[in-house]
């Protein structure tokens, strides 16, 4: 560790962060579940600050029209696995950080066993059908669960602990319109996934007032931040009995 | 006796507004026609399918920071002080 110093030494001099802020993101283990517009940034500000151990999980394979967004995949990637393209560059960061590349789809069946182990899990995905399982199994193991969407210039977050606050059920019950193709700028998945990994490491050091109980948006265009405050549900069909 | 209306994204476009307070309604089904009279036209595509009262999938109300979707829908009665926030999710990543 005291070799590592050095390249952490600028945020270990943050007030309340210190040594034990450090050893605190040494020990944990993020999941970060999609290596798209959100998982790139993600992953990458968190192999940077030292998270000891991310799991990378992504089915895909990098395609030209991911590039405007998905800055850890490059020109020459396209048509690899994104596991792949993102564990050399991530490995490459930040040598220390362990990482582990899954290159699977998560299904009912495999995402509690996907997850085990995790301190924390990053939604990274593109699609509700899939946060929906990823937030049920985190709800399942009592698990914080970094949740994010963007579309256009508009972002939207919110910190899910359960138990604590409400899960993406209660805020979001439904799959909203899903259309095949989403515009997408790339900056507005690059803000959005970046306070995903602030939230991350907030969670992980227990630094600041998580994003539990509120959900924040991101209109780009106008340049503003708004936060709702959501509560949890106890009709939803998830967390209720939580 | 009143209540505070936040709307977010395509809702504040067609509304030209950010909040509005308004005399406490029913309900949320008779807040969203207040607001439609209030607003016009304009409000109501983005609420309801074209000529039914149904609600556009997009349209998700909180109400005191819980869905509709999971209280009583538009039949969700309110009260003096509530805060109602109307606003359309995003999916991508």
């Amino acid at each position: 560790m005291p070799s590592e110093f050095e390249r952490y030494s600028r945020q270990m001099i943050i007030r309340g962060f210190g040594e034990a802020g450090q050893r605190k993101l040494k020990a944990a283990h993020v999941i970060v579940a999609g290596l798209g517009g959100l998982g790139s940034p993600t992953s990458m500000y968190l192999v940077a600050a030292g998270v000891g151990h991310l799991t990378i999980i992504d089915a895909q394979r990098v395609e030209l029209n991911n590039l405007n967004r998905q800055v850890l995949h490059w020109h020459l990637d396209v048509k690899r696995s994104k596991v792949r393209s993102a564990i050399e560059k991530l490995q490459a960061m930040n040598p220390s950080v362990e990482i582990d590349a899954k290159l699977k789809k998560i299904t009912p069946k495999n995402a509690d066993g996907l997850l085990r182990g995790a301190d924390v899990v990053v939604d990274g995905m593109d699609n509700y059908r899939t946060r929906y399982l990823l937030n049920e199994a985190c709800v399942r193991a009592g698990r914080p669960f970094v949740h994010g969407a963007v579309e256009g210039f508009v972002g939207q977050l919110t910190t899910i602990v359960p138990g604590k606050g409400p899960c993406l059920r209660c805020i979001i019950p439904k799959e909203p319109p899903r259309k095949s193709v989403f515009p997408v700028l790339g900056t507005t998945a690059g803000v959005v996934g970046c306070l995903q990994a602030m939230e991350t490491i907030k969670l992980l050091t227990g630094i600041g007032r998580p994003l539990v109980g509120r959900i924040l948006f991101f209109d780009g265009e106008s340049a503003n931040f708004e936060e709702i405050e959501v509560r949890r549900n106890p009709n939803c069909p998830v967390c209720g009995g939580v | 006796m009143s209540i505070t209306v936040r709307f977010f994204a395509n809702f504040r476009e067609a509304t030209g507004v950010k909040e509005i307070k308004l005399p406490t309604a029913k309900n949320v089904g008779v807040l969203l026609n207040a607001l439609v009279e209030k607003f016009g036209s304009k409000l109501a595509k983005e609420f309801y399918e074209p000529n039914t009262s149904r609600l556009r999938d997009w349209v998700f109300v909180l109400v005191n920071g819980r869905s509709i979707k999971l209280l009583k829908g538009l039949d969700t009665s309110l009260s003096d002080n509530d805060v109602v926030a109307i606003f359309p999710p995003v999916g991508g990543g």
